[in-house]
């Protein structure tokens, strides 16, 4: 009893709940996702070696958060250890081309050998609840990382370092580029096949009310397990490349293959851009890794304290994430037509409430 | 072996200092408190400048670090956690990792990375029984978890305030029709949560050397133990402090795991008792 008052999701009156979907919603919601990665794919014109590092790191978080979208945003599950998957993608992509074995076979395997491991580790892990199995993801993933590295797997203390590819730099950096281009599309229509099928609706079934999901004859551990498996086939992908582009890369640490800063950026930029949203993701993961490159350059030494601070920030004042508030303040509830001032000030009011819902 | 015995008993006790405040806050409020490895390391600061630049006696250190680390933590549970508390739980999952990576982070840019201790002309003092070496200065910092572990479980059984607590625990609707005021229990618990791992800051700071990079696994071997003991009571933590630290020191000995897996070893027992017993060795479902 006591459990359940403690637990219970947020109980959102009945006008700040989000406006009932209509149909059209996800053609816009694929139009705009396709519009900012086309645009985004202009970024190599200009040529500048930096700047495309920067956008190539932001289209890898915009897979990664939309990987993690799956199983965090659609199904409501706490995952905390996604970096697992993008761990075993770069370290399966790495050994092979140790080998000598060709790269395409590397990333073909790495989301084989990712997703498998999603579905073993997926049947004992999904029956955990809330905290419990927040953090034996986590920990799962920082135990991996600490394997590498006292197994000494690929390299000495599982610090990889490999050959650059056979090509000009600057053609090659270009081509990891695209690569994430491309998964990132090819994740963005995934996401909307998911918001127009079955299978996605019973994963937002499970979100809202796994008990109700279940007595409805939906089968939900096999879905939750499912959609762990669909969360990690992108992010080893996106570690494969990851670890061909970056050619040398640590297991732990900052920066490294599984360091859970990379789990909590897939969170952190789902959350803010709008958990189980189609754009929502994507969105995140162009402010967040945007702001967060920008302070690592411009203040080097406050680096670690502002991610912080923008972690408490968006967990404070935008839980529901910037695709939602932005359907907040277009909602017309009343269903009558208004001035235009008129909408703003109502719509305002309305996200401002949405914003403090969740105090005490 | 005897050596093993006394090792494990010390550092199961240092341990169940460490899990303590976090089962508290967990228990009442439902939250993962992430950043409890950086309240322990900023114990460890509050501690080892009071005994390094005030001369205070070290034990009197752990006191004054119980006391800043409470007034930071009733700060931050009612500034910032309480806009919260009403949202799914990854959301305070989230925002307290971003507490730890602000805590440890400015700690780590004021203070530096070093490793530091706090080193007294008695430190070293121990006595042999039985081939075993026993530090003195452990096992009263032993003795302070288990007085620790036995105060707090009194102030909630015994007290006006700890009853407060336990029923906002129990039912919040129900314990602010009868007057009390959530915002302010949440705080002080939080508060009460922090200055544990404050205590157990000053402790580390006595027996072992600490570091800002330390937050993370502290916050860890936190929920290890809590969820090894069950959250049930007080005496659950040192449970499972004491069933952690049993892995911790006999693990290595097992052939085929050696040493520097201590992350992998905690969360190896971590799955093992959570698909064996969810509710942990010990534990009830509710803090009472």
């Amino acid at each position: 009893m006591a459990r359940q008052t403690a637990n219970r999701e947020p109980v959102a009156d009945a006008d700040a709940a989000p406006a009932p979907r209509e149909n059209r919603e996800w053609q816009w919601s694929l139009g705009i996702g396709v519009v900012i990665l086309a645009l985004i794919g202009t970024v190599p014109l200009l040529g500048d070696q930096s700047v495309l590092s920067l956008w190539t790191f932001i289209l890898m978080y915009c897979v990664l958060a939309q990987g993690w979208n799956f199983i965090g945003g659609f199904a409501g599950r706490a995952a905390f250890g996604n970096v697992a998957f993008f761990g075993i993608g770069a370290y399966t992509v790495s050994l092979l081309l140790l080998q000598n074995k060709p790269f395409w076979l590397g990333l073909t395997l790495a989301p084989i050998i990712a997703g498998l491991f999603a579905f073993l580790l997926g049947l004992p892990v999904l029956r955990l609840r809330g905290h419990y199995f927040a953090i034996a993801t986590l920990g799962i993933a920082e135990a991996l990382g600490e394997i590498v590295q006292a197994k000494n797997i690929g390299a000495p203390a599982g610090e990889i370092s490999l050959t650059p590819p056979d090509l000009n730099f600057k053609v090659s950096n270009a081509l990891f580029f695209y690569g994430f281009l491309v998964l990132s599309l090819l994740t963005l229509l995934g996401t909307t096949w998911l918001t127009r099928t079955r299978f996605g609706y019973a994963l937002v079934a499970i979100r809202e009310n796994e008990q109700a999901a279940e007595s409805l004859g939906i089968a939900t551990y096999w879905y939750k397990v499912s959609a762990f498996v669909f969360s990690a086939v992108p992010t080893a992908i996106a570690g494969g490349l990851f670890a061909y582009w970056q050619l040398s890369f640590d297991p732990v640490g900052e920066g490294g293959a599984f360091d859970v800063t990379i789990s909590v950026a897939m969170i952190l930029m789902t959350f803010a851009g709008g958990a189980g949203t189609i754009v929502g993701p994507i969105l995140g993961a162009i402010i967040i890794e945007y702001l967060d490159q920008y302070t690592s350059i411009a203040f080097p030494t406050f680096h670690g304290p502002l991610l912080g601070l923008l972690i408490i920030l968006v967990t404070i004042f935008l839980p529901q994430g910037l695709v939602r508030l932005i359907q907040e303040l277009q909602r017309n509830p009343a269903g009558v037509k208004q001035s235009y001032p008129m909408r703003v000030k109502q719509g305002v009011r309305r996200v401002t409430r949405f914003i403090l819902s969740n105090g005490i | 072996m005897a050596q093993y015995v006394v090792d494990w008993i010390l550092l199961g006790c240092f341990y169940a200092a460490i899990g303590l405040g976090f089962s508290l806050i967990w228990g009442i409020m439902n939250i993962v408190n992430l950043a409890q490895g950086s309240l322990v390391i900023l114990g460890a600061y509050v501690a080892y400048w009071s005994y390094t630049l005030l001369h205070l006696n070290p034990f009197l250190g752990i006191l004054v670090a119980m006391v800043v680390v409470f007034c930071i933590g009733y700060a931050i549970q009612y500034v910032i956690i309480n806009r919260v508390i009403r949202a799914p739980i990854l959301v305070t999952f989230m925002l307290t990792f971003g507490l730890d990576l602000l805590i440890s982070n400015v700690l780590q840019a004021v203070f530096t990375g070093g490793y530091r201790a706090i080193n007294t002309p008695y430190s070293g003092a121990a006595v042999n029984v039985l081939g075993a070496h026993i530090p003195l200065l452990n096992v009263a910092v032993a003795a302070i978890a288990v007085a620790l572990t036995a105060l707090l479980s009194l102030f909630l059984s015994r007290t006006r305030l700890g009853n407060a607590i336990l029923a906002v625990g129990m039912d919040r609707e129900a314990s602010q029709l009868m007057g009390i005021g959530i915002a302010n229990t949440y705080a002080l618990t939080f508060g009460i949560g922090a200055a544990l791992a404050g205590a157990a800051g000053g402790m580390l700071a006595m027996t072992l050397q600490f570091s800002p990079i330390f937050t993370g696994q502290y916050t860890l071997f936190a929920f290890v133990i809590v969820a090894l003991g069950g959250l049930g009571t007080p005496w659950a933590a040192l449970a499972g402090g004491m069933i952690f630290a049993f892995a911790e020191v006999f693990g290595p000995l097992l052939p085929g795991v050696g040493f520097g897996l201590d992350t992998a070893i905690a969360f190896a027992v971590l799955v093992l008792v959570l698909i064996l017993r969810p509710n942990g060795l010990l534990g009830k479902p509710f803090y009472s």
